[in-house]
């Protein structure tokens, strides 16, 4: 019998129709529907100028909006052949990853709710609030920042904002361990997550799947090292993977992600030099193309700019790493049962608004 | 730990983590991007703020204001705006800001279209510190400009060029603001004060400049009339007058001739010029 | 005085007020009406009748605490909650007296909602579910009593009827057939699976249930919980059946279907599970059985467990069995928002594999204890 999950439901995160078959408890076969979000941003870009498609771009995954700001402003540098200032690196570094932190605890608390445990969403929810209110006390703005720029970042760094964020980092690492010790310690969230969902090397390698499930199935591939973008060759950190590939090591990997992220940001914050934050970027893009990638909390983000001597942008193509991820899902529910698909597709981290565009 | 002594002091003390919303608020920095406000006096009507909307979302009205005279000032239709903060970045003049001012829901649309006297705070900008960063440089009033290059030879940056006028006799000073460090040399070195120190805000986006196309000039003068910023004077060219019927000289044709530094790329000349003799590549008509 | 004392006398008092309008009547009017009011007031007078309507006045009475309780309750559950979520619970409605008016603001919205049933429903059995389920739950409360002087089922000397215990947990059991006629009469494929998960979890959980109930009723020798109670005059029974206890809250969680065992409203899959077409007050009246259950389950608890009424005589035996109860609630409620949900087949195996035995374990022991010869008639 085929059972729809979706479109209106209360705790699929974003708007998709999850269709799985079932015989009894087990599922058999399924296939996600998206494009109940979908928003024409790409041809939107079409007419609007450079400096406008910012804000644009930051609406495509709300959860983690600085990623996409920050990944159109480094292709359209790579359009125009625009360098920017170092400091401007270190701040998008620090604010990136900032950006990880918080997308990645919004996903814990949105994976502990459909596990049934509400305590882990207010926790983390609450502990999200502290990043949000400094990235507030940066941008202007909660959760779509539209703070990066074409050659660099809008503003310097107010006064003692490296300071807070150092405290934040602190705080962020006392919460990890609690909830390290909440839910590893808790036997039915093991019994939940172990052995359910299995992404086999292959399968992810073949369906390119990328981002935290890739590196739950064993595979060491992390954009920020295997190509390096801004600043992150002169940092030092790991790529965290699990040769496992259930739910449990995506949800492992995840924490693991966290951790390095504050690393990440005290190091930088250390690093950072004095400087310029911007510089003016032509108005007029020359005739070319101009590709960006980068990390982005749910995998491979990608966009590709064609331009052609005018101000606006001839095509602006968006890869989105969860459209990928997400055509990767029967071959993890296949053989579960049908309460297995809260936690699946759960701990692949689903934010529709960039699947959709 | 930190789980024990939340729960203690939630549940024991009664002081939990939620801020009670009609009764406490929170303190919002001041980068906050919320409604706009508009100092009337500092706007100059440019329009750049109109065209770097993304979303359209922003007009030009004319007002008659009883100090101000015949002006025309930016509304904002919130229903449409994303707060984006993009016009207070790029206002030349730093007229318009976005305040903390979040609450503002209502039940109609209608209410939320705010014309130019809905935001009008002239006091705004005596209430903080002024982010942006100022540079004070030499503006150039070419009316009263005697092309005598004095300002040319005292500027110890060589950032002043004296660049020929087509079909004009003068020479007007191009300065080159990049480079200028704000001495102030040339600005006490001309003796007809042609040069001004105005206090310039940074705005990164890069305008676009309009060309004028010398042919198709008619001397009209709506591109000088329509500028906000005083950037285009009108120039006679000598030896361009037609002799009359009668035997007389007539008066000589005039050109515009344009103040690049002062040129904020609003594109309302562009707009103005009905024979098409100004060329501004990438805004529309 | 006991209740039935208490309420003979109201009745008594009532019925000779209203009685004297009887009989006049019947001595102002002719012949055949008179005959016929007089005999209206011999009736009203009868034994019979006066026995009902104090056992009906009873009712009423346990009725409005029980009600009055889950009241309490969900407020509790939803402060309870909030702290622990670390935020306030109910706070607006109600200022002063810390949100408690909030429950009849939510029962009072409840009601103003349009009722909709869904076009291909099974009518009868979707008018029928909430009833039956509501009405059993209402039932379990018959035979419990809050104290020597306060329980319905009591013959006129106040003595409480034998099989008490067998009785409450009788209408316990009845809830799963309510369940699954709720889900399957929706005609929603959703529901038909909630309810049955729901009825599967509950019947596979009585078992253990059972069992917890029949040791401690061979520790204590009697069916009824009047005997229960003055069984435990020396030490509660929760310890030395210990491990009882344990499996008797965690059966009664998976009864009243608090998370870690919420998995027929598991709102991540199922929206609301076997109550999902219901709306407005039939909604409300589930969500208010629930309580009532995790009420009652509290008070069995107590009354089986934990000493019933037996406490220093400062306080009235009343309020110290509803501590205790409430005491129960609240462990329940604190495992309900600290841990995530078991799968249905994990449920299953749980209830099977692991609670079975150790109800099998726990009678065992009250076997040894019973023979040795430490908890006597």
């Amino acid at each position: 019998m085929w059972i729809n999950m979706g479109p209106q439901h209360p705790m699929t995160h974003g708007l998709w129709n999850l269709r799985v078959k079932v015989d009894g408890e087990t599922i058999v076969d399924a296939e996600p529907e998206v494009g109940y979000l979908h928003r024409g941003i790409e041809k939107i870009c079409e007419n609007r100028t450079y400096p406008q498609i910012i804000p644009l771009a930051d609406r495509l995954c709300y959860g983690s909006s600085l990623t996409w700001s920050h990944l159109y402003c480094m292709t359209v540098e790579d359009l125009m052949g625009v360098e920017v200032p170092e400091r401007a690196e270190y701040i998008r570094v620090v604010t990136l990853e900032m950006q990880r932190l918080a997308s990645h605890l919004m996903w814990l608390a949105a994976y502990a709710v459909d596990l049934g445990m509400m305590a882990g969403f207010i926790y983390s929810m609450r502990d999200r609030e502290v990043l949000v209110d400094l990235l507030q006390s940066l941008s202007g703005s909660r959760l779509t920042y539209n703070y990066p720029r074409i050659g660099g970042v809008a503003h310097d760094l107010p006064p003692n904002w490296d300071r807070e964020a150092l405290r934040a980092c602190n705080y962020i690492e006392t919460r990890l361990k609690e909830y390290e010790d909440l839910y590893e310690g808790s036997k039915i969230f093991m019994m939940r997550n172990v052995d359910v969902g299995l992404l086999t090397k292959e399968d992810a390698l073949d369906l390119g799947v990328t981002g935290p499930p890739l590196r739950a199935s064993g595979v060491r591939y992390d954009m920020r090292k295997d190509r390096p973008y801004s600043v992150y060759s002169d940092l030092d950190f790991e790529v965290c993977s699990r040769p496992e590939g259930d739910c449990f090591a995506r949800y492992r990997v995840r924490i693991d992600e966290m951790w390095e992220s504050c690393k990440i940001i005290r190091q930088a914050i250390q690093r950072m030099p004095k400087g310029k934050w911007r510089t003016v970027a032509p108005r007029n893009a020359p005739v070319g193309t101009g590709l960006g990638r980068v990390e982005d909390p749910r995998g491979e983000g990608m966009m590709y700019v064609v331009g052609d001597g005018s101000d606006k942008p001839y095509r602006l193509k968006i890869r989105s790493p969860i459209f990928i991820t997400v055509s990767a899902a029967p071959s993890m529910l296949v053989g579960y049962k049908m309460a297995d698909v809260v936690a699946i597709m759960g701990g692949l981290d689903m934010c529709i608004g960039e699947c959709d565009r | 730990m930190r789980t024990g002594r939340q729960f203690v002091r939630s549940l024991i003390l009664g002081r939990p983590n939620t801020v009670l919303y009609p009764h406490e608020k929170l303190v919002l920095p001041q980068v906050y991007r919320g409604k706009h406000t508009l100092d009337f006096k500092k706007c100059i009507g440019c329009g750049n703020c109109l065209n770097i909307c993304p979303n359209e979302c922003m007009w030009l009205e004319k007002i008659e204001d009883p100090e101000l005279g015949k002006i025309e000032r930016p509304g904002v239709d919130l229903g449409r705006c994303l707060f984006c903060g993009f016009c207070a970045e790029v206002c030349p003049t730093v007229a318009l800001h976005l305040t903390t001012e979040f609450e503002l829901a209502d039940r109609e649309r209608e209410s939320f279209v705010l014309s130019p006297k809905d935001i009008r705070d002239d006091a705004f900008a005596s209430t903080f510190k002024e982010e942006r960063q100022s540079r004070k440089l030499p503006y150039l009033d070419l009316s009263k400009c005697t092309s005598c290059e004095k300002c040319a030879e005292e500027c110890p940056e060589m950032c002043i060029a004296m660049m020929p006028i087509e079909k004009v006799d003068k020479k007007k000073p191009e300065i080159n603001l990049a480079k200028c460090t704000s001495c102030e040399k040339c600005i006490t070195a001309c003796p007809e004060n042609a040069l001004v120190s105005t206090e310039v805000y940074e705005s990164y986006f890069e305008t676009p400049e309009p060309r004028l196309l010398l042919s198709k000039c008619t001397g009209c003068s709506a591109c000088a009339r329509a500028c906000p910023t005083d950037a285009i004077y009108m120039m006679e060219m000598p030896g361009s007058e037609k002799t009359l019927k009668d035997g007389k000289k007539g008066k000589p044709k005039k050109r515009a001739v344009f103040v690049f530094e002062k040129c904020v790329g609003c594109g309302r000349c562009f707009k103005a010029c009905k024979f098409g003799a100004i060329e501004m590549p990438g805004v529309k008509k | 005085m006991n209740l039935f004392q208490f309420c003979n006398g109201i009745i008594v008092w009532l019925v000779e007020l209203v009685n004297n309008l009887w009989y006049w009547l019947g001595d102002v009017l002719p012949w055949y009406f008179g005959d016929f009011f007089t005999g209206i007031g011999d009736f009203a007078g009868s034994h019979g009748h006066i026995v009902v309507m104090t056992i009906v006045l009873e009712s009423l009475m346990v009725i409005i605490v029980a009600l009055i309780n889950v009241l309490n309750f969900i407020w509790l559950d939803r402060k309870l909650s909030g702290r622990i979520f670390d935020f306030y619970g109910p706070y607006y409605v109600g200022y002063r007296i810390g949100g408690w008016l909030q429950n009849l603001a939510d029962g009072m919205k409840l009601f103003v909602k349009e009722i909709i049933v869904p076009a291909k429903a099974d009518k009868l059995g979707f008018l029928l579910a909430p009833v039956i389920f509501v009405g059993s739950s209402f039932l379990i409360l018959a035979t419990i009593p809050l104290s020597p002087n306060f329980g319905i089922a009591t013959n006129e000397s106040g003595e409480f009827v034998t099989a008490g215990v067998l009785f409450a947990f009788a209408a316990f059991a009845i809830a799963p057939f309510s369940i699954l006629l709720a889900g399957w009469s929706s005609n929603n494929k959703f529901t038909l699976i909630g309810g049955m998960r729901s009825a599967a979890q509950m019947m596979s959980y009585e078992i253990p249930l059972l069992l917890t109930v029949a040791s401690v009723v061979l520790l204590a020798g009697s069916f009824s919980f009047v005997g229960i109670v003055d069984a435990q005059h020396d030490i509660w029974f929760a310890i030395p059946l210990f491990i009882g206890l344990v499996v008797f809250l965690v059966c009664i969680a998976a009864e009243v279907e608090v998370t870690p065992f919420d998995l027929p409203e598991a709102e991540a899959e199922l929206v609301e599970g076997w109550t999902t077409e219901y709306s407005g007050m039939r909604f409300g009246l589930f969500m208010m059985t629930s309580y009532l259950r995790g009420y009652a389950g509290g008070a069995l608890a107590t009354a089986l467990f934990l000493g019933g009424w037996q406490g220093p005589s400062l306080i009235p035996d009343e309020i110290w069995f509803l501590i205790k109860a409430y005491t129960v609630f609240v462990v329940i409620e604190w495992m309900r928002w600290s841990l995530p949900r078991v799968r249905v087949d994990q449920i299953l195996e749980l209830g099977w594999k692991r609670l079975l035995p150790l109800a099998v374990l726990n009678l065992l022991i009250a076997a040894t204890f019973k023979t040795m010869g430490w908890f006597s008639g």
